[in-house]
């Protein structure tokens, strides 16, 4: 398995708690963990839910595409990504193979503080996120075919 | 691969719309996101081209029903159809839950659904995955335009591996058939966690208890 199918409470507190220190310290404005299928792991920062998910697609796409760049022009990964906008800025960088650690931060902080601190992040986050993948799923959750015929229709006009 | 978040208390899925060159694929996700409350859905998002063609993905996310407290999120995407875009489409297809493969019904892109559906099974392959693996449901689109071929021949050029799957005349610009095609994708998708959950919950029953150590007698 390559990814994370479930997080449990306690997963995402261990996870909240390494993103909660890494905002402290860096002063960036939102943290977001995803994969590389674009679905958020975690998140701390303010940022509407609705808007997370479609800069998190963006973002796994972003990274995706710059990684395919960097494999073509001789390179194994560009580690990092920086876009630096006018008062609002982002930095993306590889937690590992299959995930991703996209900061946003604005002028109350400087780019080389948030690259520097999400190096040890991303060392913290990983640590979780092996352990994740290699521990047994403690929680099922299981769906059954009544549930899902009793959902009904999903999607209607 | 979906994500069940028990703190969010949330099950995250991938739909990816596939198919070849302005097929219907965006069209697909343009009326679903006119149609569904804003409640229900985020923005789309499309990449695109100054000639409103596909040049990354489109994506609209979408919130469905809660099933046991939990709330059901799908992630539809498309794909860039032209040919040259391919390792775009690959990179799009990562993590994908379920496909809908659009196929526009005219006579003369007869060929391009080919080349495109087997694109599609060359990228999954990349990837390690195959297409009878993942859930996935075919879209015969254009079902309004002149000179187009009937279902039967379009089943039997891209339906006719050992299970068929299912199959939705559509209309995407008029939205005929475009959430039928989306119920049925996302139920399959529903189905397959289902499956996929109870052969891991028989699997942990069947394991044997781990043995206490022995404890030497001192």
């Amino acid at each position: 398995m390559d990814t994370i199918p479930i997080l449990g409470l306690e997963d995402v507190a261990q996870i909240d708690a390494v993103l909660s220190e890494y905002l402290d310290k860096s002063e960036a404005e939102l943290a977001v963990v995803l994969d590389k299928g674009g679905n958020i792991i975690s998140q701390q920062g303010k940022r509407d839910s609705a808007e997370l998910s479609i800069v998190a697609a963006l973002a796994a796409g972003s990274f995706a595409a710059t990684k395919e760049l960097a494999s073509r022009v001789g390179e194994p990964e560009f580690s990092a990504l920086y876009h630096q906008g006018k008062k609002t800025h982002v930095f993306m960088n590889g937690v590992d193979e299959n995930t991703i650690l996209f900061t946003v931060f604005s002028e109350k902080t400087t780019v080389g503080l948030i690259r520097f601190y999400s190096v040890s992040c991303s060392r913290k986050l990983q640590q979780v996120l092996d352990r994740l993948r290699n521990q047994p799923q403690r929680n099922r959750f299981t769906l059954s075919m009544a549930d899902i015929q009793k959902a009904g229709t999903l999607f209607g006009r | 691969m979906s994500i069940i978040n028990y703190a969010s208390k949330e099950i995250q899925f991938k739909i990816v719309y596939y198919g070849p060159a302005l097929c219907g694929k965006t069209t697909n996700l343009s009326y679903i996101h006119s149609q569904i409350n804003s409640d229900n859905r985020g923005d789309l998002v499309s990449l695109a081209t100054a000639a409103d063609r596909t040049l990354f993905f489109d994506f609209l996310p979408l919130h469905a029903i809660t099933i046991k407290n939990f709330k059901t999120k799908f992630q539809l995407y498309t794909v860039p159809g032209q040919v040259i875009y391919n390792t775009t489409r690959q990179l799009v297809l990562r993590s994908v839950d379920g496909i809908v493969f659009v196929a526009d019904s005219q006579w003369d892109k007869m060929e391009e659904n080919i080349e495109s559906f087997r694109n599609l099974e060359d990228n999954l392959a990349k990837q390690n995955a195959k297409i009878d693996d993942i859930p996935y449901v075919i879209q015969w689109n254009k079902r309004d335009l002149p000179r187009i071929a009937p279902t039967h021949y379009l089943n039997y050029l891209l339906n006719n591996r050992k299970v068929r799957v299912p199959t939705f005349e559509a209309c995407a610009t008029s939205g005929k058939g475009v959430f039928d095609t989306l119920n049925m994708i996302s139920r399959l998708v529903l189905l397959k966690f289902t499956k996929e959950s109870e052969q891991q919950q028989s699997a942990a029953a069947k394991r044997p208890a781990a043995k206490p150590l022995v404890t030497p007698h001192v």
